[in-house]
């Protein structure tokens, strides 16, 4: 086994996801810290052009590119990426904690037997070690994990853990001739698209999420406008969507989507604790709410105590005002 | 037809969790529930047996004792059998071992199905579904939003994938990971809770099962848990004040440009 650090980079409409920039970035401090090489695995069918963007990122990349992989699956993806971890035998393995992470990357651990720590969010290199910081119960408490150094590690960090850093020059592109094996035992139908949202929810730097104080269902095209504004997304409490104002793909909370943008803010939320645990690692938190007791303001940095309904198109405004200036 | 739920007890969101002034363990206040993704599992098995009949629902734990109670709320429920693996003496921090004890556990039983929620509420990890499927060899599907199973060995799930919603048909045996919006769980009626005080729910040595995918032993964990700590608490807030909701306005985004920096 080499001691090299591979980012299993995931691609969205063939163009590189924003986390795995992240990853690469987190990668190369991993990789310098145990003197090894970084690498960036491409796979997926046409992601020619997206193994060029990461080549600035990584010391080597590695492209997987053939039309079988075109769509998403545990079975195809898994084949290959087994293939391409058993011929370069890495030491780590960093991945998005996304949906298609939780699809391929059990499996893959199982097949390499290999250490899995998930959904982290941070890691502290020191000595010889690793420790990676991944939050329990709601982040009501961190935990600091160290994998056991005798096997592979697969890591897989929530969406903006890390900066992105600046691509360097860019490293050689290897390409790599593996089979993907489909599963017989899942045959596809159908796919349906859901929405056309630009930004994922858990990518997004920018949120504004509606609670019950939004009052109904259209009053959400405000929250949209500054979302699209900012090149953000809309989010929603539990209430919300229970109350079928916005789709469960929007939740944000425990029983939804965990979500860490730079800049959060919660409309007519009072801050119910299932919703704080789906964003209290968020950069910075907004709460406007007109109850200056709501539970939401414990866990804002800036609180506006206000009709929103009064403070949105306001807000919008000056917001506007702000992108125009730069 | 044997359909296995696999399920896990967790901590209810209010439940206080004090950490240990060794910071190596957590207290967690005794309030548990059945882990929010898993109900949707047990909720669907039950509805799988009122539409095919002859179904088998097995329900089972790897967790310390009193995660009988847990087990006791899905008989409640409708399912027919509930199985604890005693967790006391074992390492539950390492995924791959307990999934090998899960997936043990359905070789022993038999099954056609496996269903578990998508992921702990817990550790929002969601590694053991898709671990036990690749153990068995058999087919996963995550985050199912849909789901039919016909009488002849296939089932048609919709699932959620990223950037959509997927059909497919699926060759039993597999396993599924419940979302939420697959089904509305129910409540037990009274008469399923005194079933379920009556009914015998056997306590399972994990050394006494035959497990043939490796290693259980706590020595052969590949984690390690270092610490824990309290997250890193956040200033007070920092109110806007001003004359009307405009200046209210002007004053956030001058604080998020000038002190935050974060537009």
């Amino acid at each position: 086994m080499t001691r090299d650090v591979f980012v299993f980079v995931e691609c969205k409409d063939s163009v590189p996801r924003k986390a795995s920039l992240e990853l690469l970035s987190v990668g190369r401090q991993v990789a310098s810290h145990f003197s090894s090489g970084l690498f960036a695995v491409v796979v997926g069918s046409g992601v020619k052009d997206a193994a060029q963007m990461v080549s600035g990122y990584a010391d080597t990349t590695v492209l997987v590119d053939n039309e079988s992989l075109a769509d998403y699956g545990w079975d195809t993806y898994g084949s290959v990426l087994e293939g391409v971890l058993k011929k370069y035998e890495p030491m780590f393995l960093l991945g998005m904690s996304s949906m298609t992470g939780k699809d391929l990357f059990p499996r893959i651990a199982v097949r390499l037997q290999a250490a899995m720590i998930s959904d982290a969010v941070g890691l502290d290199l020191e000595g010889e070690g690793i420790k990676i910081k991944k939050p329990l119960f709601g982040g009501k408490v961190i935990s600091w994990l160290a994998p056991k150094a005798d096997s592979m590690v697969i890591v897989t960090f929530r969406p903006n853990s890390f900066a992105v850093g600046n691509a360097g020059e860019k490293g050689p592109i290897v390409e790599e001739q593996f089979t993907a094996e489909t599963n017989p035992g899942i045959k596809p139908i159908s796919f349906e698209k859901t929405g056309s949202k630009k930004v994922d929810l858990q990518e997004a730097d920018f949120i504004i999420c509606g609670g019950r104080g939004m009052k109904a269902a259209e009053h959400f095209s405000m929250l949209d406008e500054i979302a699209d504004l900012m090149g953000g997304r809309t989010g929603a409490s539990r209430t919300v969507v229970d109350s079928k104002w916005r789709e469960y793909d929007d939740q944000i909370g425990k029983s939804g989507k965990t979500v860490s943008p730079k800049l959060y803010i919660g409309c007519g939320l009072s801050g119910a604790l299932h919703h704080i645990m789906g964003m209290d690692t968020s950069g910075v938190i907004v709460a406007i709410n007109k109850d200056p007791n709501a539970p939401i303001f414990q866990y804002a940095d800036y609180g506006i105590v206000d009709d929103l309904f009064a403070v949105l198109p306001a807000l919008k405004d000056e917001l506007k005002k702000t992108r125009e200036d730069t | 037809m044997k359909v296995l739920v696999f399920i896990k007890e967790v901590a209810d969101t209010e439940a206080r969790i004090i950490i240990s002034s060794d910071q190596k363990d957590l207290e967690i206040e005794n309030k548990y529930t059945v882990n929010f993704f898993d109900e949707f599992a047990v909720e669907e098995a039950i509805r799988i047996k009122e539409s095919l009949k002859d179904v088998e629902i097995t329900v089972c734990t790897f967790a310390p004792p009193r995660a009988v109670e847990a087990l006791r709320t899905t008989i409640a429920m409708g399912a027919d059998r509930a199985f604890l693996i005693d967790s006391r003496n074992h390492e539950s921090d390492d995924p791959l071992i307990v999934s090998r004890i899960l997936a043990g556990f359905a070789v022993k039983e038999g099954f056609d199905l496996i269903l578990c929620g998508r992921q702990a509420m817990d550790d929002e990890s969601a590694n053991v579904g898709p671990m036990i499927a690749e153990f068995l060899k058999i087919p996963h599907v995550n985050q199912v939003t849909r789901l039919q199973v016909s009488g002849n060995g296939t089932a048609e799930v919709q699932n959620e994938i990223e950037g959509g919603k997927k059909v497919s048909e699926v060759l039993l045996p597999a396993l599924l990971t419940t979302q939420k919006g697959l089904n509305e769980p129910r409540v037990p009626l009274i008469t399923g809770v005194m079933k379920a005080m009556k009914t015998e729910i056997a306590v399972l040595d994990p050394a006494a099962i035959e497990i043939p995918f490796g290693s259980i032993d706590r020595e052969t964990s590949k984690i390690l848990v270092l610490s824990y700590e309290l997250p890193a608490k956040r200033p007070s807030v920092s109110i806007i004040e001003g004359a009307s909701p405009e200046e209210k306005a002007t004053g956030l985004v001058r604080a998020l440009k000038e002190e935050a920096k974060v537009l």
